[in-house]
């Protein structure tokens, strides 16, 4: 069995241009769960549609999880590729959908309402993360920078089909039109991936606002130089708002460490057989 | 006026009025409407205007040409007709389901029309999953296993008696190696213990992406690794 230390920190900022906050976000290490949300919709709607999706992915993680609730048993069917705690993440993600969606077709000033999501959930020996929309998750490992999230927008998808260069994406004026998002339809297919954590992980959740203006380049070299959580999402504000602060900006930046792993018990066992034997040497030598 | 949409596998390229009284395809650059592919002939087909219509007609290409999937020689064109040419599909719209465009000066247009920006958010997963392909480990030697689906996101390979994937071995960890299914594809990580991992011969210390044909050698273990279309099981 091993254990896992989570250093974390979270930060939003509404940037310089807009008048509204309609990100939110939510870091608790002992939970093990992270989760940022993108909201829009007009009057304050997109407020009130990212806080419900973080909302109700942590309650339905925290309720699932405390009676171990079986995947039948969840909001959603369960998904056969993943593991238990894969599916309450993915339960959760689809009952928020659900509600945001039902706020929306029910009341006029939420409208249109609707939100990405952003999820991770740190286990001892498990990492979900998984997300709706263009918020991203960035896993560092060993020096190198890896998404463990998809962008669901129309730019990302023609780059993925090979009908538009990484390039022409920058440019599109499309680029920030959303294929997936939690609260336009009914139903919504997030995207799930779990990994085996390793010693010195770190990940880290973040908005449009940071990676419209930072590259994964440099996204990389910063978490690579920064030892402390909190001061990387300090940075990674103070960039973006360096760099014109366009829209809402939010990180949340978790770093695992302390990997205690027992040796295992085949090399205790022919350890002490070899110490037995040593000793067994020494006395006959004499 | 009527036009012509440039599709690929559902996705919109872009968009063809008909400006003049003929119009060529093929993937020749001179071509009105060139198509840049090998399916595609260098002159593949022309359209004519024929009255108050247009007709299609297929001008000896190697792959034909063909209306609603069936192969024409010269054939009227309906509104909704998808005429394919190789691997791509032009959609045929006729002018007066057509009024949107009505103002439009410019020769090609990408998204500019709310169908179309329908279109692309209906893409989610029709071309998705048919291609998706699922990871297989092959084991090597005489082990009497079985080949492995690599169905789950996550295979844990080790001694625990959680593993997907029950490995024996004296010095074998609980957990002595992972397999995650990412965006970027399957990639195997060593996760400790002393048992070494070796992929195609070099050991591995944190993780390798894992390639059609990639050989994995967990301690005694040795397995291969291949990539099969989800349908083909």
């Amino acid at each position: 069995m091993s254990t896992v230390l989570t250093n974390a920190a979270g930060l939003t900022d509404v940037g310089l241009k807009r008048e509204d906050n309609e990100d939110s976000f939510f870091a608790d290490s002992k939970l093990g769960l992270f989760v940022v949300a993108d909201g829009m919709g007009g009057h304050l709607a997109g407020e009130v549609a990212s806080r419900t999706a973080v909302d109700l992915v942590i309650k339905s993680f925290q309720s699932w999880t405390s009676r171990e609730t079986r995947e039948e048993e969840l909001f959603a069917h369960p998904d056969l590729s993943l593991s238990k705690t894969g599916n309450y993440i993915l339960s959760g993600i689809r009952l928020a959908n659900k509600v945001i969606h039902e706020m929306a077709v029910a009341h006029k000033q939420y409208q249109g309402m609707g939100t990405t999501v952003a999820v991770l959930a740190v286990m001892p020996d498990l990492v979900v993360s998984a997300n709706v929309g263009d918020s991203r998750i960035y896993m560092v490992r060993n020096g190198r920078i890896e998404r463990l999230s998809k962008d669901h927008s129309i730019v990302a998808e023609q780059v993925e089909m090979g009908i538009m260069t990484n390039e022409e994406a920058e440019h599109s004026p499309l680029k920030h039109v959303l294929t997936r998002n939690l609260g336009s339809s009914e139903n919504v297919d997030p995207e799930v991936y779990e990994i085996q954590p390793t010693n010195g992980d770190r990940f880290l959740l973040c908005t449009d606002g940071l990676t419209d203006l930072v590259p994964d380049a440099e996204i990389r070299q910063m978490v690579v130089a920064e030892d402390d959580p909190e001061n990387l999402c300090r940075k990674f504000i103070d960039k973006a708002l360096t760099r014109g602060g366009h829209d809402n900006t939010t990180i949340v930046s978790v770093y695992l460490s302390g990997f205690e792993k027992q040796p295992s018990r085949a090399a205790k066992k022919i350890g002490g057989f070899f110490v037995d034997m040593l000793s067994n040497t020494k006395q006959t030598e004499k | 006026m009527a036009k012509l949409i440039l599709m690929f596998k559902d996705q919109v390229l872009k968009e063809f009025p008909f400006m003049k009284e003929s119009i060529t395809i093929g993937r020749k650059p001179d071509n009105d409407i060139q198509i840049d592919n090998l399916a595609v002939s260098g002159r593949h087909a022309k359209i004519d205007k024929t009255g108050s219509g247009f007709t299609l007609t297929d001008l000896q290409s190697t792959n034909g040409t063909f209306v609603n999937d069936k192969k024409i020689a010269s054939q009227k064109l309906n509104d909704g007709d998808r005429v394919i040419v190789g691997k791509h599909t032009l959609l045929y719209v006729d002018a007066e389901t057509d009024q949107a465009e009505e103002n439009n000066i410019d020769q090609t247009m990408v998204l500019d029309t709310a169908k179309q920006r329908e279109l692309l958010a209906k893409q989610r997963g029709g071309t998705g999953k048919e291609t998706e392909k699922i990871g297989v480990l092959s084991p090597l030697g005489n082990s009497g296993m079985e080949d492995i689906k690599l169905t789950k996101k996550l295979t844990r390979m080790g001694k625990a008696s959680n593993s997907e994937v029950r490995l024996s071995g004296l010095f074998m960890g609980a957990t002595a190696a992972a397999i995650s299914k990412r965006p970027s594809g399957y990639t195997i990580t060593f996760t400790g213990g002393m048992t070494k991992l070796k992929v195609n011969g070099q050991v591995v210390k944190d993780s390798a992406q894992l390639k059609d044909h990639d050989k994995i050698e967990l301690g005694s273990h040795r397995f291969q690794f291949h990539q099969r279309k989800a349908d083909s099981f």
